[in-house]
Formats: structure tokens, C-alpha cells, sequence
């Protein structure tokens, strides 16, 4: 039987030979051609694991969200049994959307066409006149949810429709550590729902961005220095850049002036975190990065109103066609965050991130300018120059697992970033 | 009419044209970029709010976040946001957007002090920028607070509720 799957054409074949990391050269057509995208979509998006929500967007059985895998649209629900479910919303009998909420508390869904029901655990429990249409054939047993592979880290909940992929912890590798640092340094929460807002532009380009461009931040947000929300405009350069394995890239901006958690909660971390954890937490500015391919995150800490404070996010970049994404943002929050604290890291993510941020309004206009530009029969051609770093980088020692380089300013990850993707999409991971 | 020109609303028609030509004022004023006109129209303890709009089962409620908001400002972002607009590093914004703020179906009411109204409207932001005749719409409905200080109404309060629980916009860059 031939696979249904798409397989790259003489064409595709040819561009990806076009797509060198190693020498520092990724082609600007990778973000505009539609046959990469439909490529992706297979090779990456229906292989991966994928982020999907945060535990606590789903706190209660029968609670739920939907969301997207790719392309692929999925409920994400929490059973009476506590587990939570990634099911595809796709109606077994005829392929209707069957919850067509952001998000509710519900036993069940029904679809609308025929109606068909089904468990909030996928098991299609109710199909009018079975028995009499279906002539005793039951069909029930065999027609539930499609149901994805679920596994969390951090209270980050991730699934994946590949049966041939490995584990989650085996997926994540040394990034597991810096997730800690992220979502597990305490209980943490979303608070409300994402911010979503569509973005015309290519979904690798902010997931490369957070992954590995630290030195954009000079220059592309010089304005948050000359506002005094930042100290200057270089406040990004020093740290560290980690190559966190499987295509995922961190920065890690050190040393701090001062820190900057709340520190009614440096006892919580120290009893969550190992000791080498917390002594970076300690030592923490900010932290941007990027689970391969596209949940991308940021600890961000900037001076507002007198103030200094930090806030967690977390970014989804849910790509809808070559040159569109659903931008998704979350504010993470310690539960147990004193209120003053919560109130003012809620201003600062607002101000700062999410669409109208003052830092990811100008990130927006680079991403949607090179979406732009790629579609030029001339312009798509050319090799855009990924080769900071090359061969010049210092190790650096005592920070934590994976590739650790001394600075932050380097462009390793978006090579480490752009050689997964191509192990994925020629099909030999 | 009562003696005082007030209608069903219970505000008299002359503070009703006040108010209608403040919002008239106050579109006019981000459509032309005057901004720090913009700013000297809010009040010292003014909230700019548009909260998260979401989709919901009918009667599954809330459909707008209490929670999670697209702006949660006061004076002193709001005069961050202009401020940085005016850097040489504003480049959501620079080339600037042509923005049209259309302002319709203003609704007058009481406020909870005699110098105060509540003013509901609908609001339609159209967005262009460069050469492309794609556009932004931004609609959505307003709740205005608006306060007379020294004889001059200001806006105390906004909640711009947005028709969109994904905006159609790559960044907010602009004011609603």
C-alpha cells in the first residue's frame, strides 16, 4: 500500500540541498514556499511533540480547551479520572469540528451534523439509532477520539500523534533543566487565557528569534533603553547561549544587578529547584528560548513605573499557511506570587509582550518584513547569513546541561535549529 | 423634555453633544498622530483596558476575560507607549500607519457622580500601512467613563471590548 504521506518531490529535494547550516546559509525561500510548508506540516508538525497547553488552563475535570497541532485541530480535556486527553476535534463519522469553543467544562461533545457523542475521554458513547441503522453492527467501540500520546514536563502538557516517537524526556533533552527553571521553579499558573493575534509571517522566524537572536535586541528594541525600561541598549549581550539539543535553543542572560524574582518566593524555588538550578535562578536577567519547533518562552525582567519586576511568558507560534501565524501568549504566574507583585508582572508582560508590547510590536515588523521579502522570485534565492559564531565560540563551564558558549550574542542555535528541521524534513530522524 | 433638556437617558441633550464632540475631538486627534494632545485629554487616574475576547458555548460564560487583557494601562504607559512612538526605534510605527477611528451609536448615560457620564459606542478602527491596500480592522465596542475637570471632559476609564478573540492586526501599535 503507498503512503498517503507527502514526500518530497525531485524539487523539494533540491531546495533543501540549499539549506546549509553547517556553513552558516539558510535560503530565504524556507519561509514563504509553499511545498516546504506542506512538508512541514507532515514532517514536523505531525512528528513532534508538540506543546499543547498549560495544566492549569484545564484545573478541573471536565474542563477544556482547544487548540492546534500544525495544522491539525485538537481538544485538550481533563477527565473525570484527573488524566488529561489531546483527542483530534475531528467527528469520527464524518469529520465535522465537534467543539467549536476556546474553552469550557463539559462531560461530553456532541457533533453537530449527525450527532454523534462522545466522552470528554474520546469514547463515542451515543450515535442516534444505532441499532437500527447500523443493523446490530456496533459501531461505537471502534470509533472514539483519535487520541495523541500525552506526556508533561513542568506542568507544560505535550502531545504527539507519532506512535514511533520517543519519550517526551528523550524529546526535551538538557532543555528539560532550563523548563525547570521556567515552569517548575514553583507551582505556577497561566493567568487567563492566551492573548491570540495573527501575524503575517513565516512561524520559524520568532521561533529561531527566541532560539538563538539576542542580538537583535540592541538595535531592533533600542527604544525600550531610551524609554529607561531596560539599562541600555546592550542589556542583552551578556550570558550565555545553550545549544539544549533536538533543535531547542536558551539564552541566558547574567549576571543580574539585582534579583529578579519576588523574594517572598527564594524559599519555594530553592525547595523546587536542585541546587545548580537555583544558583543560576540566582544569577538570572532573562531567559528567552524555544522548544523545537514552535513554544517559544521568555523570563523578561524591565523597570516599569519605577519599578523592577519580571514576568514568565510563554509564546506559541501555530502556524496557519506558509506566511500566517495564531500567535498564542500566556502569563505564568507563582501561585503563591504576593498580589502587588502579580499585579505589576501583569502590566509588564502587557506592556512589554503579547500584541500590543512595546518590545513584540517592532519584533512583528522584522518577522512580516523577511515573510515579505521571500516571496521575491530574485529575493527567495538568497542565502540569508546565519554564520555568527562559527567556529569562534568560547564553552562555557559550571552554567548547566548542553552546548553552553560564553555570550549571548551568537547565532549557534538557529543552526542547531535549522539542522533538526532538516533531519526532520529529509526524513531521517 | 424636562426643563433641562434631558431625554429618556436622563442626561440633558447639551452634555450629550459635549461628549459627541469629545469623542469626535479625541478620534481626530490619534487619526492626525497628535499624541500628546491624545495624552492631555485622560485624567491622572485614568484605566485603558481591552480585555481578551473569547469564544464560548451560548451560555457559558464569561465570552470576555476578567482576566488577561490586550492593553492594561494607565497614565503612566500610556505616556510610555507615546513616548516611545517618538524614538528613532519605533519601527512597528515608523513608517507610520494611517489609522480611521469611525465612532458611532454613542450611548449617554449617568455616571456615579454628578461630574461624571458613562458613554457606550461602537468603534471601527480601519489600518493601512504602506504600499499595501490590505488592511486592519479593529472593531469593537467602547465603555468610556468620562470626567469634567476645570470645566473640560477627560476620559477617567476605557474598556474597548474587541469583536476578535484572534486579532486580525500584527501588532497593536496604535490606540483604540
Amino acid at each position: 500500500m503507498h503512503s498517503i504521506d507527502a514526500v518530497p518531490t525531485d524539487r523539494a529535494a533540491a531546495l533543501l540541498d540549499r539549506v546549509r547550516p553547517e556553513q552558516g546559509e539558510v535560503p530565504a525561500f524556507l519561509f514563504s514556499d509553499p511545498e516546504i510548508y506542506r512538508l512541514e506540516m507532515e514532517r514536523i508538525f505531525a512528528r513532534c511533540w508538540l506543546f499543547v497547553a498549560h495544566e492549569s488552563e484545564v484545573p478541573a475535570p471536565g474542563d477544556y480547551v482547544t487548540r492546534s497541532m500544525g495544522e491539525d485541530a485538537v481538544i485538550v480535556a481533563r477527565g473525570e479520572d484527573g488524566a488529561i486527553r489531546v483527542m483530534l476535534n475531528v467527528c469520527r463519522h464524518r469529520g465535522m469540528r465537534i467543539c467549536r469553543a476556546d474553552l469550557g467544562n463539559s462531560s461530553h461533545f456532541r457533533c453537530p451534523y449527525h450527532g454523534f457523542t462522545y466522552k470528554n475521554t474520546g469514547e463515542l458513547i451515543g450515535v442516534p439509532f444505532e441499532k437500527e441503522l447500523y443493523a446490530g453492527a456496533l459501531i461505537k467501540d471502534r470509533m472514539g477520539l483519535l487520541q495523541a500520546r500525552v506526556a508533561t514536563h513542568a506542568g507544560l502538557v505535550f502531545a504527539t500523534f507519532d506512535e514511533g516517537a520517543g519519550t517526551l524526556a528523550d524529546y526535551l533533552g538538557p532543555m528539560a533543566w532550563y523548563l525547570d527553571l521556567l515552569a517548575g521553579r514553583a507551582e505556577m499558573e497561566v493567568v487567563g487565557p492566551p492573548h491570540r493575534h495573527e501575524l503575517r509571517a513565516n512561524w520559524k522566524l520568532p521561533a529561531e528569534n527566541f532560539a538563538s537572536d539576542a542580538y537583535h535586541t540592541m538595535h531592533t528594541h533600542a527604544s525600550i533603553a531610551e524609554i529607561g525600561l531596560t539599562p541600555s541598549a546592550t542589556w542583552a549581550k551578556d550570558g550565555y547561549h545553550v545549544a539544549a539539543g533536538n533543535g531547542h535553543g536558551v539564552m541566558i542572560g547574567a549576571p543580574t544587578r539585582r534579583f529578579i524574582f519576588a523574594e517572598a518566593l527564594r524559599p519555594v524555588f530553592r525547595r523546587r529547584l536542585a541546587p545548580e538550578q537555583y544558583a543560576l535562578l540566582e544569577r538570572l536577567a532573562h531567559m528567552p528560548g524555544t522548544v523545537f519547533p514552535n513554544l517559544s518562552f521568555l523570563i523578561s525582567a524591565v523597570t516599569l513605573k519605577d519599578r523592577f519586576v519580571s514576568h514568565t511568558e510563554l509564546l506559541q507560534w501555530q502556524p496557519k499557511g506558509p506566511d500566517r501565524i495564531d500567535v498564542h501568549s500566556w502569563l505564568l504566574m507563582e501561585k503563591e506570587a504576593p498580589p502587588e507583585v502579580r499585579e505589576l508582572s501583569r502590566q509588564a508582560f502587557i506592556v512589554t509582550f503579547g500584541p500590543s508590547g512595546m518590545l513584540a510590536q517592532d519584533d512583528a515588523e522584522n518577522f512580516t518584513g523577511i515573510t515579505q521579502n521571500s516571496r521575491g522570485p530574485v529575493a527567495r534565492r538568497l542565502a540569508l547569513n546565519y554564520e555568527m559564531g562559527l567556529g569562534t565560540a568560547a564553552p562555557a563551564a559550571g552554567v548547566g546541561p548542553g552546548q553552553v558558549l560564553e555570550g549571548k550574542y551568537n547565532e549557534a542555535n538557529a543552526r542547531g535549529f535549522y539542522r533538526r528541521w532538516l533531519e526532520l524534513m529529509r526524513g531521517r530522524a | 423634555m424636562s426643563a433641562q433638556g434631558a431625554g429618556a437617558t436622563g442626561v440633558p441633550a447639551d452634555v450629550r453633544v459635549e461628549v459627541l464632540e469629545f469623542l469626535h475631538h479625541e478620534a481626530e486627534l490619534l487619526d492626525d498622530g497628535r499624541l500628546d494632545e491624545w495624552l492631555e485629554l485622560l485624567t491622572e487616574d485614568v484605566s485603558y483596558a481591552m480585555p481578551v475576547r473569547l469564544t464560548r458555548e451560548r451560555g457559558q460564560e464569561p465570552a470576555v476575560s476578567a482576566e488577561m487583557q490586550f492593553f492594561q494601562d494607565d497614565l503612566a504607559t500610556l505616556r510610555l507607549r507615546v513616548r516611545r512612538l517618538r524614538t528613532d526605534f519605533a519601527w512597528a510605527e515608523d513608517p507610520p500607519s494611517r489609522t480611521r477611528h469611525f465612532v458611532a451609536n454613542a450611548r449617554v448615560a449617568p455616571g456615579p457622580t454628578p461630574d461624571e457620564v458613562d458613554v457606550r459606542c461602537n468603534v471601527l478602527v480601519y489600518r493601512n500601512r504602506g504600499a499595501s491596500a490590505a488592511s486592519d480592522l479593529i472593531s469593537g465596542e467602547r465603555r468610556d467613563r468620562l470626567r469634567r475637570v476645570g470645566g473640560a471632559w477627560k476620559l477617567a476609564r476605557r474598556v474597548f471590548v474587541p469583536d476578535q478573540a484572534t486579532l486580525g492586526v500584527d501588532n497593536l501599535a496604535i490606540f483604540v
